[in-house]
């Protein structure tokens, strides 16, 4: 497995180098808005900060996103060879997938979430008028809803609870993408089928979640989600595999 | 117990049968030449006995056992396209087979890339066709494998290349292994091979030792290549 991930983390390599060399640039713009510009211009500030939260968000999307085409390309061209004609069950290929991208989701996203806690800090140190507004917004939230609890645990399950969510969306996406190339390939509308079918399942497993955490408190709710969400990963990773091993031809 | 052996394999593509109930029986010691025109069924067959594709009925069995992750472990398939990830040197290369393949020799990579002329340093994206079908032949023959199966092995190779690809294989050859290639360049395959699987329109049409075939028959592999793909493709007994 190990061999497999090294293999799969190579793959993503250069979209990730591409995405943090681009938040770089904009960091510096950050840094140099925040230091540099001496006018009461913020403009380059603004900029900056939006690029920064975009960035983010757009980052984790794409590296998603990035793994599904990874593992079509995987599928459905001659360097398929180099996968399938090695010692390595259906399992520990599609686990290598899985695997690499929740660990580069994690890290991502802990590097983006530090980036902002840094960006953050440094910019409250500049204008103290902001650490007043950032305490008002905590105590509307806090008034708002008691549930509501912005601290290290709660902040840990919303990690895992985001994660596992995330993971259940990849498995989804890679047994749509799998039934697709090894069930029905040559097949007609079978790009409307996959979409359906992954569309589909996502609305399962949306309207599975509140069925069981519905009346739960804010955490309690992330952490039953996020055992469901592991659940379903689960079941869409055995069924995605079983498929791979039994019908895909490459 | 044949080192490998087809039963009644099928493949169907939708509307067309690649290979159709092929039941064949490959024995160790031997260097098969499969022969057939393009589309005839040649690299379907490989590929399901790699494990790479997975057939519509029937079975492959490498040493009595269906073909399985275990038999990818002592199975080496060289494709007749690239399949290198874009990325990778030749290094890298033989790195991915070290690190997937216990057969693998890295000091025989070594050699042969030597005698392939190719250097570690060059870029798979950058290389020839020639020297793509260089790098293939190398690092398949550089596990230690207990089948070859090469898919037009003189692909694009000049005719001194193809010497020394030549005696490549025949070196890699020996009583335990069992060696298969295909190719439409049958004069070249008539020096290597000692036995043919002639297919055609996914069909086996026959598998015969060549020494008999000649003394027989009275014929070449070559004459009977002729016989049975020539012309109106009628096979001729």
């Amino acid at each position: 497995m190990n061999k497999l991930l090294k293999y799969e983390i190579r793959k993503t390599r250069s979209a990730k180098l591409i995405l943090l060399g681009i938040t770089a640039v904009v960091e510096l713009a950050f840094l140099a808005g925040l230091y540099l510009v001496k006018s009461d211009d913020n403009s380059l500030l603004i900029v900056s900060c939006l690029l920064l939260f975009m960035l983010a968000m757009l980052g984790v999307s794409v590296i998603g996103l990035l793994s599904v085409l990874i593992l079509h390309h995987d599928m459905n061209t001659k360097e398929s060879y180099m996968l399938f004609m090695t010692p390595n069950s259906a399992y520990r290929i599609l686990g290598a997938k899985v695997l690499e991208n929740g660990l580069s989701i994690l890290l991502i996203g802990a590097f983006y979430f530090g980036l902002g806690f840094l960006d953050v800090t440094l910019l409250f140190a500049r204008e103290d008028s902001l650490q007043q507004l950032w305490e008002m917004f905590d105590q509307i939230l806090q008034t708002i809803s008691h549930e509501i609890q912005i601290n290290p645990a709660g902040i840990a399950c919303f990690f895992l609870w985001f994660l596992t969510g995330w993971i259940a969306t990849i498995t989804t996406a890679f047994l749509a993408d799998i039934v697709s190339t090894a069930l029905l390939k040559g097949k007609r509308f079978n790009g409307v089928v996959t979409f359906i079918l992954f569309i589909a399942l996502q609305s399962l497993l949306n309207r599975l979640l509140p069925l069981f955490s519905r009346y739960s408190a804010m955490n309690q709710r992330f952490l039953i989600e996020s055992g469901i969400n592991l659940l379903f990963s689960g079941l869409t990773y055995v069924g995605a595999a079983e498929i791979m091993r039994r019908k895909l031809s490459v | 117990m044949s080192m490998l052996e087809s039963k009644e394999i099928t493949k169907v593509f939708g509307a067309k049968t690649a290979v159709d109930h092929v039941t064949l029986q490959l024995d160790a010691g031997h260097v098969y030449a499969m022969l057939g025109p393009n589309g005839s069924g040649k690299t379907t067959w490989m590929k399901m006995a790699a494990g790479l594709c997975k057939p519509t009925g029937g079975e492959i069995r490498f040493q009595g056992e269906p073909v399985s992750i275990e038999s990818r472990k002592h199975v080496a398939y060289m494709s007749t396209e690239p399949y290198f990830y874009s990325w990778m040197t030749v290094r890298d290369v033989g790195v991915y087979y070290s690190d997937f393949f216990q057969d693998y020799s890295a000091e025989r990579y070594r050699q042969l890339l030597q005698r392939m002329e190719l250097t570690e340093d060059l870029k798979t994206r950058a290389l020839s066709s020639g020297m793509m079908a260089k790098l293939k032949i190398a690092v398949t023959l550089a596990r230690d494998a207990q089948v070859y199966m090469l898919d037009e092995p003189f692909n694009g190779i000049d005719l001194l290349a193809r010497d020394e690809i030549r005696a490549c294989i025949l070196e890699a050859a020996s009583e335990d292994k069992l060696m298969l290639l295909s190719s439409h360049l049958v004069e070249e395959m008539e020096a290597i091979a000692d036995c043919a699987v002639f297919i055609r329109e996914g069909k086996l049409i026959e598998c015969v030792d060549l020494d008999t075939m000649r003394t027989e028959m009275g014929v070449s592999m070559t004459d009977r290549y002729r016989q049975i793909y020539g012309h109106a493709g009628e096979v001729q007994a």
